[in-house]
């Protein structure tokens, strides 16, 4: 009787142990978000009682005379992660179509092995890809171009090839693995049986996709493009080494610029100065908010996508 | 012909162009990395730390073993907390607060490494007064909980109700369930995703550089600073000296081939367990 009682004690006590770590683990999951956000706003306290919200819209960054205005990089962010868009969009429904509908599995099977590779290709290797093959090719191509528009300027930013233009091509190749991937996933839910009646209706296979499958897909589709949208906007080591680190506010798409991230990446151990630290500390707070924004955005979007079937 | 049949047959090809063409863009990428690595590996690269500037030779036996060991530490601190809000998250399903730690937890995910390379400075760095191992390695735990919670939670739904409500049947307490029934079926697919989550953070280079800083030397102590292979890859990149840029792209191959490493043998868990529930 006794020994009974003990070991039902003891078992009270694990129950107990089970669900204090269990809950205390998915609690501390939630508060990390508010730590982040509390720890970024203090440490760029200086930065914000210095400049307010003057900080978002001024253009000079200047760290020797202390004044600092995000707004080249917060341009350079949505110039290089638009862009990426814009370009690896149209591509990445490309293959995803063709892995789903035109490829046999033979095919597929490396397709897809070969695309999550290249996905799970750390940043830094993709910077260094870019720095040493990528960025002297475009350099070329930019003063190809200028000097065809007669423009010295333009010849002029072009010739190391650093830049906006190079940032937006190598983050378009970045994040393609990431959406294909992903709209290649809910293509493929697209039930069999939708494809055929269609088919069977004498609908082309070009006809099937473009008003089967597509509508089908539209939700998800949007979604997995926020989601890359947020990666190529948060992206830092790759952009970091082909953007130039220009301070000014770009004016061409030539133009050596910076991003939120490569701002930080490039200046933070240079940052001597308790307010220049705290303005890149800043830089970051706004990108975090960013990142947090649109990633719960697309899940939102992603999760009614799936509940509409 | 009539113009749908224009239209599909145009359409098909040019979806097929698209698809040559990035795939085309994908191998080149690939094969610089693996020819131009494997290019200039050598022992003494596996072997040594780096020479001193401006001499040619030397390692990167330093970042090798940083790698490792910030991975390993930020692992270890990490599969814990992982672990156990994905058991939460998929023992409270359907439930309100459940919902949310998933949606926190996929934001997470998507937090830009250089936003937690910044934390890890002001939150550890800049109050203990030195750059650290260890603090590079909290850093990336934090890049590492909310996936290991994710898969953990993937994993764990798989596992059949009719087993663990068998278990309950035969008087089991919920601690007993999930120990004995839930995270057992369940470990290939949670050791998989743990390896997975590893090749992630292993290739993480913005988390390290204001917190693991870098070393020329072998270190084993995580309370210094110490080298790791993104980050040497990053310095070599940029580096004027040709012989530093060889070095860097071999530190790339041998980055590719660690992360690939782990990956594959995440891939081979993964096909048991399928072979297991078939």
């Amino acid at each position: 009787m006794e020994r009974l009682s003990a070991d039902s004690r003891r078992e009270k006590v694990r129950e107990a142990a089970y669900k204090t770590a269990t809950t205390v683990a998915a609690v501390a999951l939630v508060a990390t978000i508010a730590l982040f956000l509390v720890q970024l706003a203090t440490a760029s306290h200086a930065s914000w009682r210095a400049f307010g919200l003057r900080f978002l819209w001024t253009t000079e960054w200047n760290p020797v005379t202390e004044q600092f205005g995000a707004l080249p990089m917060i341009v350079g962010t949505l110039v290089t992660g638009f862009g990426a868009l814009a370009i690896s969009t149209p591509f990445a429904l490309g293959i995803a179509i063709f892995l789903a509908d035109y490829a046999s599995k033979r095919v597929t099977e490396p397709f897809k092995y070969l695309i999550s590779l290249l996905g799970g290709l750390p940043s830094v290797i993709f910077g260094l890809w870019g720095l040493i093959v990528l960025v002297p090719r475009i350099g070329r191509l930019e003063v190809w171009f200028g000097t065809l528009v007669h423009s010295e300027a333009l010849v002029q930013a072009g010739t190391t090839g650093v830049g906006l233009l190079s940032s937006v091509v190598l983050l378009a190749l970045m994040i393609l693995p990431f959406s294909s991937s992903l709209i290649l996933e809910s293509l493929l839910l697209v039930p069999t049986e939708l494809k055929e009646g269609s088919l069977a209706l004498g609908a082309t296979r070009w006809d099937t996709i473009q008003s089967i499958e597509l509508p089908f897909v539209r939700k998800s589709t949007v979604g997995a493009l926020v989601l890359a949208l947020g990666r190529a906007l948060g992206e830092t080591m790759a952009v970091t080494m082909v953007i130039g680190n220009g301070m000014r506010m770009p004016r061409t798409l030539f133009d050596p610029a910076n991003t939120l991230a490569s701002a930080i990446a490039n200046q933070f151990l240079e940052a001597t100065s308790p307010l220049y630290v705290s303005a890149l500390t800043e830089l970051a707070l706004i990108l975090f908010v960013i990142a947090i924004v649109i990633n719960i955005g697309a899940r939102v979007i992603l999760r009614r996508g799936v509940q509409q079937r | 012909m009539s113009f749908r049949k224009l239209k599909n047959a145009t359409m098909g090809m040019l979806v097929a162009a698209t698809a040559l063409l990035i795939i085309a863009i994908l191998v080149i990428i690939l094969w610089h990395i693996f020819i131009s690595g494997a290019k200039y590996l050598n022992w003494d690269f596996f072997t040594r730390a780096p020479a001193s500037v401006g001499e040619s030779g030397g390692g990167v036996v330093n970042a090798i073993i940083g790698t490792f060991l910030i991975t390993v530490v930020a692992a270890a601190i990490g599969t814990p907390f992982g672990m156990l809000a994905g058991i939460y998250v998929s023992e409270n399903r359907g439930k309100r607060f459940a919902d949310i730690v998933r949606l926190c937890a996929d934001a997470l995910q998507g937090v830009p490494s250089i936003v937690i390379g910044i934390f890890g400075y002001t939150f550890i760095v800049a109050r203990f007064r030195s750059y650290s191992a260890i603090a590079a390695s909290i850093s990336l735990a934090f890049m590492f909980v909310p996936t290991t919670a994710r898969v953990t939670e993937e994993v764990l739904n798989l596992v059949p109700s009719s087993l663990k409500e068998a278990a309950y049947a035969l008087g089991a307490r919920p601690s007993s369930v999930i120990w004995n029934v839930s995270i057992k079926t369940a470990a290939a697919g949670i050791t998989s995703g743990l390896l997975t989550s590893m090749a992630r953070i292993a290739g993480e280079t913005a988390p390290l550089l204001f917190t693991a800083f870098g070393s020329r030397y072998i270190e084993w102590n995580m309370s210094r600073p110490m080298a790791a292979l993104p980050l040497q890859i990053f310095i070599y990149a940029g580096s004027p000296y040709p012989s530093l840029q060889q070095q860097a792209w071999s530190a790339a191959f041998v980055l590719v081939l660690l992360i690939l490493l782990l990956q594959f043998s995440a891939r081979r868990l993964i096909s048991r367990i399928l072979r297991i529930h078939t």
